[in-house]
C-alpha cells in the first residue's frame, strides 16, 4: 500500500501529463489520416505549435495568447503540408519529413533571431497552477487536462457521429467515389489537414508552456513521429488513441523517474523510442490504413 | 553552326529533364531566393551572406579544404538516403546508421591488434561498415516482417542509436582522464591518410566518390540490382514477375546502412580521429538533401553533396564573421527537399512552358 502511494501514484499522474500532448497530436493525425493524408508532418507540427507559443506568451505576456499562436503555428505547417500534397501533389512522405526538417531549422534560426541564443528561449509566462484537489492523479494536472478530454469526444463524435465526419472518412477511403458523387474533395482534404495541425500545434504549446516555460532547440525530440505511430496503433480512432497514447506516457514517466536511480541515464532516455519500436514491430501487422491514403480523386 | 545549336540544345534539355536536372536546378534557385528572403527578414544582408558562403568555402586553402571535408559525409548519407530511394524506401535512418558505423570503426580503430597499418584500417572500415549495414538490416526486417513504417521506426532507431554510444562514450568506453565524452584517440595503424597535412580531409571523399559509381553500376548493371529498382518501381509487378520483394527490400536496406556506416566510419578513423558524443551536425538528415538535389541519381550525388559541403563550409565560415547560425544551411536544405518533390510547384513558379517536344510526357510521368 505505501509503494502504491509514494511511487505509483505519482507515476501514473505524471503518465497522464506526458501523454497529454501525444494525445493531442494523435487526434489531430486521425483526421488527417481519415481524410487520406499521412501525418508524417506531426513533428514539426508540435514544434511549430512549441516556438509559436512561446514567441505569442514572449512578446504579449498572456499564455493565452500563447496558446492561441501555438494553434496558429501549427496550423500553419499543416496548410503548407496541405497546399504541397493536396494542390501539388507531392509524396505525402517527402512532405512530411521536408516540414520536419525545416521547422527544426527554422526555429532554430528564429531563436538566435529573436533571442539571440540558439539553445534555448527565454523563459516566458506560462502554465503555472496545478487543479488540485483531493483526486489523485487528476490533482496534478493542469486545465489542459480538460481541454485534452474535450478535444477526445468532440473528435471522435465529429469523426464518426457527424455528415462531415463520414464525408472526410470517405474521402479518405476513396476519393475517387468521393468525387464521383459530389463532395469537394480537395476542401474536405484540407479541412482534416488543417485540423491536424491546430490540435498538433495546441499540443507543441502544451510541451513548451504547460510541462517547460520555454523553447528548447529540438524539443520535440520525435514525440511527432512516436505520434504517427500512436495513431497507426489507434487504428486512428480518437479514443484508442488516447490508450495508446497513455501507455507512451507511462514509458515517459517511469523515464523521468528512473533517472537519478543509479541506472545510466542514456540507458534509460532510450526507453520510450524502444518501446515505440517494439511496438511497431509486434502491434501493427494486421492494421489497415484507410484505403485512399496519399491516393488524388483522378487516380 | 547555328543548326547545330539548334538541334544540340533541345537534346540536351531533354536528357536534362529526363534526369530531374532542371527541377533540382530550380529548386535549388528557389531555396535559395526563398531564403535569402528570410535572412533579409532577419535583418541580414542576403547577397553580403551568399558571397561571403561562396568565398568561404573557395577563398581559401582552409576553407576549400574545409569544403572537402563536410561534402565527403554528405555524399555518403545522399547516396545511402538514394539507394533506398530506390527500392521505394525511406531511409530515415541514415543518421543512426551513421553513428553504429562511427561506433563500429572505434571499437576496432581503438584495439592493439597488432596489424599493419593498411590491414588495420580496412578492417576498422569493414566494421563500421558491417554495424551500419546490421542496423539498417533491422529497419528492412521490421517493414518486410512485421510491416512497420519505415519512417517511424528509423528516427526511433536513431534515437536509440545516440543513446547507445552516448552511454559507451560516457561509460565503458571513455578515454582515460577525459573531461569529454570521447574515446580514445585511434591508433595511428588506424587512421585514414589526410590528404593534406594540416586541414581534416580525407583519402575518404575518394573512397565516396568511388562508391558512387560502384552503385551506379551495381544498379544498372547487376541483377540484384535490377530486382531492388523493380521493386521500387511497381512492387505488384516484381512480385508477379518472381522478385523476392522480402529479400530486395532489406539488402537495400543493408546495402544504404552500410554506406551510411561509412559517413561515421570517415568521422573517426580520418576527422576527428577517435569517436566523439555528438560528432554529427544531421548529416544523416543531409543526405536528404542531397538525395533530393541529386535527382536519386548515385553520379548526381557526388556533385550535389559538394554543393551542400561548400553551403554547410560557408555557413561555418559565415557564422563566424556575421553571426548568423549554421543552421540557415539547414533551412536552405529543407527547402531543397520540399522544392524538389514539388515539380508542378516549380512548373508553375518558373512558368516553364513545355516547349521542347517530350517535355509533356516527362511531366505526366514524373506526376504518375
Amino acid at each position: 500500500m505505501q509503494i502504491i502511494l509514494t511511487y505509483l501514484i505519482p507515476i501514473l499522474g505524471s503518465t497522464v501529463y506526458m501523454a497529454t500532448p501525444l494525445i493531442f497530436a494523435g487526434v489531430g493525425g486521425a483526421f488527417s489520416v481519415r481524410g487520406g493524408v499521412m501525418a508524417l508532418g506531426l513533428e514539426s507540427m508540435l514544434m511549430c505549435g512549441a516556438f509559436c507559443g512561446v514567441a505569442g506568451s514572449f512578446y504579449t505576456g498572456s499564455t493565452a495568447v500563447g496558446f492561441l499562436c501555438g494553434i496558429l503555428g501549427g496550423t500553419l505547417i499543416a496548410l503548407l503540408h496541405a497546399i504541397l500534397c493536396v494542390r501539388y501533389r507531392v509524396n505525402q512522405v517527402i512532405s512530411g519529413v521536408g516540414l520536419n526538417l525545416l521547422a527544426t531549422a527554422a526555429t532554430t534560426l528564429m531563436m538566435q533571431v529573436i533571442w539571440n541564443n540558439k539553445g534555448s528561449s527565454e523563459m516566458v509566462a506560462s502554465v503555472e497552477s496545478m487543479i488540485g484537489g483531493p483526486i489523485p492523479i487528476l490533482n496534478v494536472q493542469s486545465f489542459n487536462f480538460f481541454v485534452m478530454l474535450a478535444v477526445v469526444a468532440l473528435g471522435w463524435v465529429t469523426l464518426f457521429r457527424t455528415r462531415y465526419g463520414l464525408r472526410l472518412r470517405m474521402v479518405g477511403e476513396n476519393p475517387k467515389a468521393a468525387s464521383a458523387v459530389g463532395l469537394r474533395v480537395h476542401a474536405l482534404k484540407y479541412s482534416g489537414v488543417l485540423i491536424c495541425g491546430a490540435l498538433a500545434g495546441y499540443g507543441g504549446a502544451f510541451l513548451s508552456l504547460d510541462q517547460l516555460n520555454m523553447f528548447v532547440r529540438g524539443m520535440t525530440a520525435g514525440r511527432g513521429y512516436i505520434a504517427v505511430a500512436i495513431v497507426i496503433l489507434g487504428r486512428y480512432n480518437p479514443v484508442n488513441i488516447v490508450a495508446c497514447a497513455l501507455l507512451f506516457g507511462f514509458c515517459d514517466a517511469v523515464q523521468i523517474y528512473l533517472q537519478g536511480q543509479g541506472v545510466p541515464a542514456q540507458l534509460i532516455q532510450m526507453l520510450p523510442y524502444l518501446v515505440t519500436l517494439i511496438v511497431l514491430a509486434v502491434g501493427v501487422k494486421r492494421i489497415q490504413p484507410p484505403a485512399g491514403v496519399g491516393k488524388h480523386e483522378t487516380d | 553552326m547555328k543548326t547545330s545549336a539548334k538541334r544540340i540544345l533541345p537534346r540536351l534539355w531533354q536528357s536534362m529533364e529526363r534526369g530531374g536536372i532542371t527541377i533540382s536546378l530550380a529548386a535549388l534557385l528557389i531555396s535559395l531566393v526563398c531564403s535569402a528572403v528570410i535572412l533579409a527578414v532577419c535583418g541580414y544582408d542576403p547577397l553580403e551572406a551568399y558571397a561571403a558562403i561562396v568565398t568561404g568555402a573557395f577563398g581559401s586553402q582552409r576553407g576549400f579544404a574545409q569544403m572537402l571535408t563536410q561534402a565527403t559525409p554528405l555524399i555518403f548519407t545522399g547516396l545511402a538516403f538514394t539507394f533506398a530511394k530506390k527500392a521505394s524506401l525511406i531511409n530515415l535512418g541514415v543518421e543512426g546508421q551513421m553513428y553504429m558505423g562511427a561506433l563500429g570503426a572505434a571499437l576496432v580503430g581503438t584495439l592493439d591488434l597488432g596489424l599493419p597499418s593498411l590491414l588495420h584500417v580496412l578492417a576498422a572500415m569493414l566494421s563500421g561498415v558491417i554495424f551500419g549495414a546490421a542496423y539498417g538490416a533491422v529497419i528492412g526486417i521490421l517493414k518486410v516482417k512485421f510491416g512497420s513504417n519505415e519512417v517511424v521506426a528509423g528516427v526511433m532507431l536513431n534515437s536509440i542509436a545516440t543513446y547507445i554510444v552516448g552511454y559507451l562514450l560516457n561509460g565503458p568506453l571513455l578515454a582515460a582522464g577525459s573531461s569529454v565524452a570521447q574515446t580514445e584517440k585511434v591508433l595511428t595503424t588506424a587512421q585514414l591518410p589526410r590528404i593534406f597535412a594540416r586541414y581534416q580531409v580525407t583519402v575518404a571523399i575518394f573512397i565516396a566518390i568511388a562508391a558512387c559509381i560502384l552503385i551506379k553500376w551495381f544498379i544498372g548493371k547487376t541483377t540484384l540490382g535490377y530486382e531492388i529498382r523493380c521493386v521500387g518501381l511497381n512492387r505488384k509487378a516484381a512480385e508477379t514477375a518472381g522478385i523476392r520483394i522480402g529479400k530486395a527490400l532489406i539488402v537495400a536496406m543493408c546495402v544504404s546502412g552500410g554506406i551510411a556506416g561509412l559517413a561515421g566510419v570517415n568521422q573517426v578513423l580520418g576527422v576527428d580521429r577517435r569517436l566523439i558524443n555528438s560528432f554529427s551536425p544531421g548529416y544523416g538528415f543531409n543526405g536528404i538533401a542531397v538525395a533530393a538535389l541529386a535527382a536519386d541519381d548515385p553520379i548526381g550525388v557526388i556533385f550535389a553533396g559538394v554543393i551542400c559541403g561548400i553551403l554547410r563550409a560557408g555557413a561555418m565560415e559565415l557564422n563566424r564573421t556575421t553571426g548568423i547560425p549554421v543552421e540557415f544551411v539547414d533551412v536552405i536544405q529543407a527547402m531543397i527537399v520540399i522544392f524538389v518533390s514539388a515539380p508542378l510547384l516549380i512548373k508553375k513558379l518558373a512558368k516553364v512552358r513545355d516547349v521542347f517536344p517530350g517535355g509533356k510526357k516527362h511531366a505526366a510521368a514524373k506526376e504518375a
